[in-house]
């Protein structure tokens, strides 16, 4: 009868502790569902110019693979960058609708879009941050076996934007804003135990959701 | 007794990790560039790349070797092609001939490395710093252009030594592709060397 309370102590922990608040900010212009034709693709891509952070490649993965269920297709950001070479590096890509617009006059880049049907342009930005680390663990090793005690906690806090340019019309079709925070636990019972947070794959769960809600809408 | 069971071992440990703090890294680069999307200009140019550069060897600090010559050479050619109508890829300035309007003899200057052990941060970084000699056919010089790029993991986290620094420098490498494409044009005694051409008529 003893040993139950543990488990169940270490379950509300991971259930309680470990769970995450994610929340999805939307702005769209309109209403309308954004139009994508028939093997027009949504191309998608991390802000990689901020000197302390990029834009973390699993989550623009994890959105791809989201997105890649989804009745368009989705351009990998490798294969985006590689077809408009060198136009969409950290150091030309365009961070603004009047760069876009600037850049889209040059009629090579306009036609390669045209033949690579990539319709729809999905900038991500965004990290995630760890802060606020308490608690005190200590592991050691000794004659008798080794092993770790204590108890130690840290908040995440995963924050994404993602802007929708529609590279044809040149227009901002939407802009999503994700924030996803939780506490992970690690504790020490002999073996750590890590509790710990999801809060990427939540942000990046929310953000597919938002983004897949636009597009699926209406297929021409 | 015991002292000595437990004293091999820790030995080996330590001989291990001191080996392993001295180890020379070699690193080998042999990307392919994408071709660059761009509408060249109706000059033609002769690139010098001897054979130094072809086989060119970066040594950022006295334990790391990079061979990016052959990458280096992909991603010039490439770049060349997409500013140049006509590029004539040579080994030596006597090959260049006297057809071309221009001859680019790009040379390295400079590479440096910063690895996360110097820079407290969770990246590898590399520089490459290149320098173009750009003259006439008739060898007036026009100019030297001094063209630095930057190249960083996005996270050294989980990667190897190797394969941080070929990231990094792979993105080092992209990025002075698109810097000469972005700023080619904009030297200024390239922009007067043009516009001395249009007067002359020489430019279609």
């Amino acid at each position: 009868m003893r040993f139950p309370a543990l488990p169940a102590l270490v379950a509300a922990a991971a259930l309680g502790g470990c769970g995450s608040t994610t929340t999805v900010d939307d702005f769209r212009p309109t209403a309308e569902p954004i139009d994508i034709g028939v093997g027009e693709k949504v191309a998608i891509l991390g802000r990689r110019d901020a000197g302390h952070y990029e834009t973390d490649r699993d989550f623009i993965e994890c959105l791809g693979n989201r997105l890649d269920h989804s009745s368009f297709q989705v351009m990998s950001e490798q294969e985006f960058i590689d077809a408009l070479y060198p136009w969409f590096e950290p150091r030309t890509a365009p961070k603004h609708l009047k760069r876009l617009k600037r850049l889209m006059q040059d009629p090579v880049i306009q036609e390669k879009i045209r033949r690579e049907k990539i319709r729809y342009l999905v900038w991500l930005d965004g990290e995630v941050e760890s802060h606020g680390m308490s608690g005190a663990m200590s592991c050691g090793v000794g004659p008798a076996g080794a092993g770790c005690f204590g108890y130690t906690s840290w908040d995440k806090n995963a924050m994404f934007e993602a802007i929708v340019w529609d590279l044809v019309d040149l227009t901002e079709e939407a802009r999503i804003r994700v924030d996803s925070e939780g506490t992970s636990y690690v504790i020490g019972l002999v073996a750590p135990i890590p509790l710990l947070t999801r809060v990427e794959s939540q942000a990046c769960s929310g953000m597919g959701e938002q983004l897949q809600s636009y597009f699926s809408q209406e297929v021409r | 007794m015991k002292l000595r069971r437990f004293m091999a071992p820790l030995v080996m440990v330590a001989m291990a990790q001191l080996c392993g703090c001295a180890s020379n890294v070699s690193v080998r680069v042999e990307q392919t560039f994408p071709e660059v999307v761009a509408i060249p200009r109706e000059i033609s140019a002769a690139l010098v790349m001897d054979q130094e550069f072809r086989n060119y060897v970066a040594r950022p600090n006295s334990t790391t070797r990079i061979q990016i010559g052959s990458a280096q050479v992909d991603l010039l050619t490439k770049a060349f092609n997409g500013l140049f109508n006509e590029v004539k890829v040579v080994s030596s300035r006597e090959h260049a001939g006297s057809g071309t309007d221009l001859v680019i003899t790009p040379s390295v200057r400079e590479t440096q490395l910063s690895t996360p052990s110097e820079s407290y941060l969770n990246v590898y970084e590399v520089w490459i710093k290149y320098s173009l000699d750009i003259e006439t056919a008739d060898g007036v010089p026009i100019d030297s252009w001094f063209l630095p790029a930057y190249g960083k993991t996005p996270s050294s986290y989980l990667l190897s030594r190797t394969t941080a620094i070929e990231q990094a420098t792979i993105v080092a490498l992209r990025d002075a592709g698109a810097k000469l494409m972005l700023d080619f044009y904009r030297i200024p005694a390239i922009y007067g060397w043009m516009q001395q051409r249009a007067a002359a008529g020489e430019e279609p």
